[in-house]
């Protein structure tokens, strides 16, 4: 596989992502996460003088999601009781993938890295725009040709403007 | 008595014997900016905990009302606190929310503040102001009183104001169900969830205060989809808890046990072994009403701290504007606990509360729309009810339990809203200036 090749097939993995939470096709993208997937979001705190990059919360401090394949497939079934109330009327997402570096190439492994900007609106006025960074660990999958193994997401937020983050990313 | 206002005019915003409150007290401009001068500005308020401070010069940012403050540990390992505002233009001297330093320099002019808030160092001084500047009298604004309770700090605008101990009254002493439970007591994990919500600062208060009615409706796909997360009975026995009413407006709700069995019966899965190492030594510390009877669950602390003390979880709500709030939620643990167990309730917490919570983000739209009810003339015409069990509160906690304090209602019953609304009524209606440090005369 050339680089071309490799890097056309992340991104066409990333927008069928983009494509399943987007179309509320949540099982869909369960599927494309590995049973072993670490889902980490660190917390972004502002920092000066000799604390600049320590922005991010390390592993073992608080975080914005800390998740594996059962509490993300928890968090999809919540969706999907019809009691979930920030979710009801579902919000509208639209995922903006782009910005894709291939990182690493290695044993069938691939280290990504993507940049988001994602649209959320939800009932009447509430609008709202999400920017950041995932970093990901990709492995080959005969069926899904790739599935998450790890991913960090780097939020460009410190105080939240959104009401929650009740969409993946 | 504190939770039942007399005189007040503000008797018809809160009307205690009806259980109803005018909706305009959420969203009213004017009532938000006088919450700002009669509560914000008088109340003792959070800032953070002793553990985010561990190492001299080290410093946290912090709010109270919409004033930012930096909290600072001096040297001399003293905690002190400051208005984040330059005395000459009135930019923050501090834009971190967090880190280490002796001094703080204003990026504007450079005027330099120690970290014990003397002004050290303004550029020109001599070729410019002439050594005429008054320096000493230039230092940062203090808080007017500051204090810990169990490592928790506390601070307040008001030089007038009562002691913290005075303040928290018998709150304190069952906070020491969660602060005082173990040996060495808790310390917050490193991070904090903050975000902005857009809905008045009180309707959270209110959530946590007493508003053990919502969860099953509100929380109900988060809790049968594998995030369970507060004590229940798993059967019927005895009363099924309290809601708690200490006095102050402050308050909070439990569960109740009969024994060490029912204790464990309602402990969240996940914590059960951790719990049957805990429960013991709780005991031994605190008695068996605190250390065995009482699971608590929910909890504010008047005007604007709210907890769930199972689930390791604290956090303030900063009044941003009448119909605006943001949220700032930590999550705690005890100093004894396992590094295993750490991880546990750090995860618990995060999948729950917060701002991917998912029982949150439920209750975010509940806020917002109770909120916006208020911003409609006609919804504003209409009381919101708040008379659930109102006829039967339990004036006297000894009926129950012999060393129970405070007044009492049934587990279902909003007893604790009443009397924070009432503490807020009749704050809201005195005629009082807070003394602030420096306050121009």
């Amino acid at each position: 596989m050339t680089d071309l090749q490799l890097w056309h097939s992340i991104n066409q993995f990333y927008y069928r992502e983009a494509r399943y939470l987007d179309d509320l096709e949540f099982m869909a993208w369960l599927d494309v996460l590995d049973d072993k997937i670490n889902y980490w979001m660190p917390i972004i705190s502002n920092r000066t003088g000799r604390d600049v990059g320590k922005e991010r919360t390390a592993p073992g401090e608080l975080a914005h999601f800390e998740e594996d394949k059962t509490s993300l497939t928890n968090r999809v079934k919540r969706l999907a009781s019809g009691m979930a109330w920030a979710e009801t009327p579902p919000g509208r997402t639209r995922h903006m993938i782009s910005n894709v570096e291939i990182i690493k190439y290695e044993g069938e492994q691939v280290q990504a890295r993507s940049c988001f900007i994602i649209w959320r609106s939800h009932l009447e006025t509430d609008q709202e725009i999400f920017s950041g960074l995932r970093i990901d660990t990709l492995r080959r999958d005969a069926h899904t040709q790739w599935k998450v193994l790890n991913r960090e997401i780097r939020l460009d937020h410190a105080v939240l403007t959104q009401k929650s983050l009740g969409i993946f990313f | 008595m504190l939770d039942a206002p007399q005189t007040s005019h503000f008797d018809h915003l809160v009307d205690l014997t009806k259980g109803e409150i005018n909706r305009r007290i959420f969203s009213d401009p004017e009532l938000y900016q006088r919450e700002l001068q009669n509560i914000f500005a008088r109340c003792w308020l959070l800032l953070g905990h002793e553990s985010q401070l561990p190492k001299a010069n080290d410093y946290i940012s912090a709010y109270m009302g919409q004033d930012p403050v930096i909290v600072t540990r001096t040297g001399d390992g003293k905690i002190n606190a400051f208005l984040n505002m330059c005395r000459h233009r009135g930019n923050r001297v501090c834009r971190a929310d967090a880190g280490n330093a002796r001094a703080f320099v204003c990026p504007f002019h450079g005027w330099t503040f120690r970290n014990d808030g003397v002004l050290q160092n303004v550029p020109g001084h001599k070729e410019v102001y002439k050594e005429k500047l008054d320096l000493d009298a230039h230092g940062l604004i203090p808080v007017g009183r500051i204090a810990t309770y169990r490592g928790l700090i506390f601070a307040t605008f008001d030089r007038n104001a009562p002691p913290l101990d005075e303040y928290l009254g018998d709150m304190a002493w069952y906070l020491d169900m969660v602060f005082d439970r173990r040996e060495g007591g808790v310390e917050f994990l490193p991070g904090v969830h903050k975000w902005q919500i857009k809905c008045n600062w009180k309707f959270p208060v209110d959530n946590f205060i007493g508003d053990s009615y919502h969860g099953p409706i509100s929380h109900g796909s988060a809790w049968a989809n594998g995030f369970e997360g507060m004590p229940r009975r798993k059967s019927g026995y005895g009363y099924e808890g309290f809601q708690i009413s200490p006095g102050n407006g402050h308050g909070f709700g439990a569960r109740w046990a009969e024994n060490y069995d029912q204790v464990l019966e309602m402990a969240l899965p996940e914590f059960l072994d951790y719990e049957k190492e805990r429960a013991p030594e709780t005991e031994a510390r605190l008695g068996q009403l605190r250390g065995m009877h009482l699971s608590p669950m929910h909890g504010s602390i008047f005007p604007n701290m709210s907890m769930l003390w199972q689930s390791g979880n604290i956090r303030v709500w900063h009044p941003r504007g009448p119909t605006l709030t943001e949220g700032w939620s930590w999550c705690f643990v005890d100093k004894k606990a396992s590094a295993e167990h750490r991880n546990m309730v750090r995860i618990h917490d995060l999948q729950r509360h917060g701002t991917s919570g998912t029982w949150e983000q439920d209750d975010v739209d509940n806020w917002n729309q109770s909120t916006s009810a208020s911003l409609g003339y006609a919804a504003r015409q209409i009381g919101q009810n708040l008379s659930m069990g109102i006829n039967d509160e339990i004036d006297d906690p000894k009926s129950i339990h012999p060393d129970l304090r405070g007044r009492l209602g049934g587990f279902q019953s909003e007893i604790n809203q009443r009397a924070f609304y009432g503490r807020w009524a009749q704050l809201m209606g005195e005629d009082y200036a807070p003394a602030i440090p420096g306050k121009n005369a």
